[in-house]
């Protein structure tokens, strides 16, 4: 399983934790990540994308159009990137008169997307070409202790009709891939809940927070579980903001899922980069050594 | 008296992905499973496709819109029946506000960095040296002249 390995923006550059567990737990099973040069930003589908759908859809088509010459498919780590170049593909597609338009673009710069590969995100590539059984046979040190809250964001799933990862109205991605880790997921009220990060009112934005935090808290998790940068700063930073607006103090570490991964095959706390989030629980890390 | 523009609904159907409201019966399920509904009651999806059908689009046209309150999680998009996607006709004003100039500053300055370096973050020395610490690679710039030709 080889794939292109589309870095984005925002975890190569604030998030770099992510990206090195990625390298070292991946090819644990089975799957080889290939760096491709020139990519640029997917771009992401929410500031970019209010700026001008062109513009969004031919930078987009870059990208893809890089990974097609290099015959791969594309692996992101991203909702944002997958999104946006999942989305990008679809439209290309679907619209022949757009994807003309497109191409006359690219030829610019001597390139042009057919539309032979697809753009996944990690969690798809575990569930449907790794698998859970492989999963569970990269597994040295089950997480049996650790109650998870996931977090699924929006992007991965939405719009289901042309992004086809899951049901998001009742999603099990990423229960099916965590469980193999030996973690506990553990139901929530707010389970499904938008992290907010694209709202512009900051109140509101404190509120949708407030509300899922405080799910997670009655809930009792060590952790919040989730697959986007997005989704990880606001509920880590977030978190910081939010406490100091509140008397009471939430505590609720996050982790991405590739770290849930690295810690199960292994790898220790400091190694998958736990110890740099902005939210940390020294019960998380009692329980985990 | 409000100004009505009754081109506008034409204008917007000729958006790609936009071009469903018009089939939009306001049965408001696009309102009941909104987040951003639920804490701010004067966002309203139901509403801001009923404006656009009736002409009456211009309050949301606006620097400070009540549009950017949507989180674009794209719930009115999976519950609406009749295809509509309210986000593709909230995303169609946005552009239209962008191209009017009225981008909220906060989205106009991430837009901006995207076009001066490829990336929406800007990569320093620092970035790279955290990078190189967790035994990964420094960044290399994106090829901006490429990029310039395209847009």
């Amino acid at each position: 399983m080889k794939y292109a390995f589309f870095l984005g923006c925002v975890i190569p550059t604030k998030y770099p934790q992510f990206e090195a567990v990625a390298r070292k737990s991946l090819p644990k099973v089975g799957v080889e990540l290939v760096d491709v040069e020139g990519f640029s930003c997917c771009p992401e589908p929410w500031n970019f994308k209010s700026y001008n759908i062109m513009a969004w859809l031919t930078i987009a088509a870059r990208n893809l159009a890089i990974a097609e010459e290099a015959g791969l498919d594309i692996l992101t780590l991203c909702s944002g990137c997958f999104a946006t170049l999942a989305e990008a593909h679809h439209i290309l597609e679907d619209k022949p008169e757009l994807k003309d338009e497109v191409n006359k673009r690219l030829s610019k710069i001597g390139k042009k997307y057919n539309g032979t590969i697809s753009a996944k995100h990690v969690v798809q590539v575990l569930r449907d070409d790794v698998g859970a059984e492989q999963i569970k046979k990269s597994v040295t040190h089950p997480l049996e202790k650790i109650r998870v809250g996931v977090h699924y964001g929006c992007h991965v799933l939405k719009p289901s009709e042309t992004l086809r990862v899951d049901d998001p109205a009742d999603p099990r991605i990423l229960e099916t891939i965590i469980k193999p880790l030996g973690a506990e997921v553990i139901p929530y009220a707010e389970r499904l809940s938008c992290c907010t990060g694209a709202c512009q009112d900051e109140e509101m934005v404190f509120k949708f927070r407030y509300n899922k935090l405080q799910s997670l808290e009655e809930a009792q998790v060590d952790c919040i579980t989730l697959v986007c940068p997005a989704c990880f700063e606001a509920f880590d930073l977030g978190q910081v903001m939010l406490n100091r607006k509140l008397e009471k103090k939430f505590n609720i570490p996050t982790l991405y899922y590739v770290q849930l991964l690295g810690l199960a095959q292994g790898l220790k706390g400091e190694e998958v980069g736990i110890t740099r989030h902005k939210v940390r629980s020294p019960a998380l890390l009692e329980k985990l050594n | 008296m409000p100004k009505i523009d009754l081109d506008f609904k034409k204008k917007l159907t000729r958006v790609e992905y936009a071009d469903f409201l018009t089939y939009c019966y306001q049965c408001g399920a696009c309102v009941g499973d909104c987040p951003s509904a639920k804490l701010s009651p004067a966002f309203n999806p139901r509403e801001i496709v009923l404006r656009v059908l009736l002409g009456l689009a211009e309050p949301l046209l606006k620097k400070d819109s009540i549009i950017w309150q949507c989180t674009t999680c794209y719930t009115c998009q999976e519950v609406c029946p009749q295809g509509v996607r309210p986000i593709e006709v909230i995303t169609a004003l946005k552009n239209i506000i962008s191209a009017q100039g009225m981008l909220p500053d906060s989205i106009s300055a991430s837009v901006g960095i995207i076009k001066d370096t490829g990336r929406v973050v800007l990569v320093s020395d620092v970035i790279n040296k955290r990078r190189t610490e967790q035994g990964l690679t420094e960044l290399k710039p994106v090829p901006m002249d490429e990029l310039k030709k395209i847009l």
